[in-house]
């Protein structure tokens, strides 16, 4: 192991990755759900949206360093790319997109917060990483101005539930697992409980 | 991926890995460029002939693998036709307002769709894995660590699907209450990656014991370079692009150059 603690141990990438992996395959069986609620109309679909923003958040929450979120979303759309997703290559280059952007919001907490409020923002980051993606691809300026509104509204609800709030106990519930303190480095509490 | 199919190997799975994948990311950005439906359409067609000449699966699979693109289709082109704004009005039935622009911008947008499917399916299905991971690490020096940690990532995906179904046996066996989507859903996130992050920490131990994250002059088992196939596929791509732009400019289906 490189004695450097700058950057990603293969310990922390592999563990990303592996997390990243399950998501691929939750963001896979996501897809015909996607679009079969899709014809419902009045975006039902945007709620659900958010799902493919999740690995980014719990990457982060359970491994706690700089770069996981953005390896977290990279390699759940690879995964879901690999395992043949409907939508093709688009999917790797959104999923390189909205992790960038989530990771700049946690990188504007300096990897400090961990809760739910810092991985709602990233979600919301994240979010605007696809519009900014659906803007180029989907024309989605040109929906009438009633129903740009409700798809926008629809798509941040829906990535504030999942990615943030969900996500969030979704770690907790995990943390009680005990596999949490594996992953994570030692945090000031650790070495506080040592002096005492 | 790997598919339990027979297939046939064509030029495309010889060619080099990571450079299919950035022909085909080229592709992919340049399409979100084009708003000429018929220079789309026609690109759209020159990749669905190759992707029924020349990924070697046998016809009934190639339809099978089609069929959710379609759904894809209809799904992306519904909600720009139903409501997207635009001046002729075809049809209007309270919210739902069809106009002749949103049709034609609603039906772009469907090509477009079906051409991203089209790019990722012609990749995945004539890369394996493996080979794209070690050239990357060759090619584009990708680190050692990240590709094989993403090959060892790969290579649970199966292992994982067998866990979700035994997860999924274990709860049917326990019946029990329904206590609303994300109730379940945690029912079986929580087992997946726990045991996921467990194997992980494992595999990690292991793999830096036989110094896998080592970066310094590595060599590699196999070893992927370049070939006359890979002339043939950046030829192949720029005839059918080419072709597709100027028969899309000159001889016109619909006569509109710009759906915006």
């Amino acid at each position: 192991m490189p004695a450097t603690t700058k950057g990603l141990k293969l310990v922390d990438i592999l563990t990303t990755i592996v997390i990243s992996v399950v998501f691929g395959i939750i963001y896979k069986i996501w897809g015909p759900l996607y679009y079969s609620v899709k014809p419902l109309g009045f975006h039902i679909d945007q709620l659900i949206y958010g799902m493919w923003f999740i690995a980014a958040s719990v990457a982060y929450l359970l491994i706690r360093k700089p770069g996981v979120a953005l390896l977290a979303e990279i390699a759940a759309s690879s995964g879901e790319f690999i395992m043949g997703s409907e939508w093709g290559l688009e999917v790797l280059i959104y999923g390189v997109v909205q992790g960038l952007l989530a990771e700049v919001v946690f990188a504007a907490f300096r990897y400090k917060r961990f809760d739910a409020l810092v991985v709602s923002l990233g979600a919301i980051g994240a979010t605007i990483g696809s519009l900014v993606m659906d803007f180029y691809k989907g024309y989605i300026e040109a929906l009438a101005p009633w129903n740009l509104a409700l798809f926008l509204i629809a798509r941040f609800i829906g990535a504030i539930v999942i990615s943030g709030i969900f996500a969030a106990s979704l770690v907790k519930a995990l943390e009680k697992t005990g596999v949490a303190q594996m992953l994570r480095p030692a945090s000031k509490d650790d070495y506080d409980a040592l002096d005492r | 991926m790997k598919w339990n199919i027979h297939y046939r190997e064509t030029w495309l799975h010889h060619t080099n890995p990571s450079l299919k994948l950035m022909v085909l990311l080229l592709l992919f950005i340049g399409v979100l460029f084009v708003h000429n439906p018929n220079v789309l359409i026609n690109f759209s067609l020159g990749l669905l002939l190759l992707f029924m000449l020349y990924t070697g699966y046998p016809w009934k699979f190639l339809l099978l693998f089609f069929l959710p693109f379609f759904l894809v289709f209809v799904s992306t082109a519904s909600s720009m036709i139903l409501f997207g704004e635009g001046k002729t009005t075809w049809f209007r039935w309270g919210l739902i307002h069809v106009t002749e622009e949103s049709f034609l911008r609603g039906m772009h947008l469907g090509f477009r769709a079906l051409s991203f499917a089209l790019l990722g399916l012609l990749f995945s299905l004539t890369t394996r894995p493996v080979c794209l991971f070690y050239s990357l690490m060759q090619q584009l020096k990708l680190k050692p660590k990240y590709a094989y940690s993403f090959l060892a990532g790969v290579r649970l995906i199966p292992m994982m699907i067998e866990e979700f179904q035994t997860v999924r046996n274990a709860l049917k066996v326990r019946g029990g209450v329904n206590n609303g989507l994300f109730e379940k859903m945690k029912r079986y996130a929580i087992p997946l990656l726990s045991q996921s992050i467990r194997r992980a920490q494992r595999i990690a131990v292991a793999m830096e014991a036989k110094r896998f994250s080592d970066d310094n002059e590595r060599t590699f088992y196999y070893e992927i370079g370049f070939g006359k196939n890979d002339i043939m596929l950046v030829v192949v791509f720029i005839v059918v692009t080419a072709v597709a732009y100027y028969a899309g400019v000159h001889y016109p289906y619909i006569p509109v150059e710009d759906v915006r």
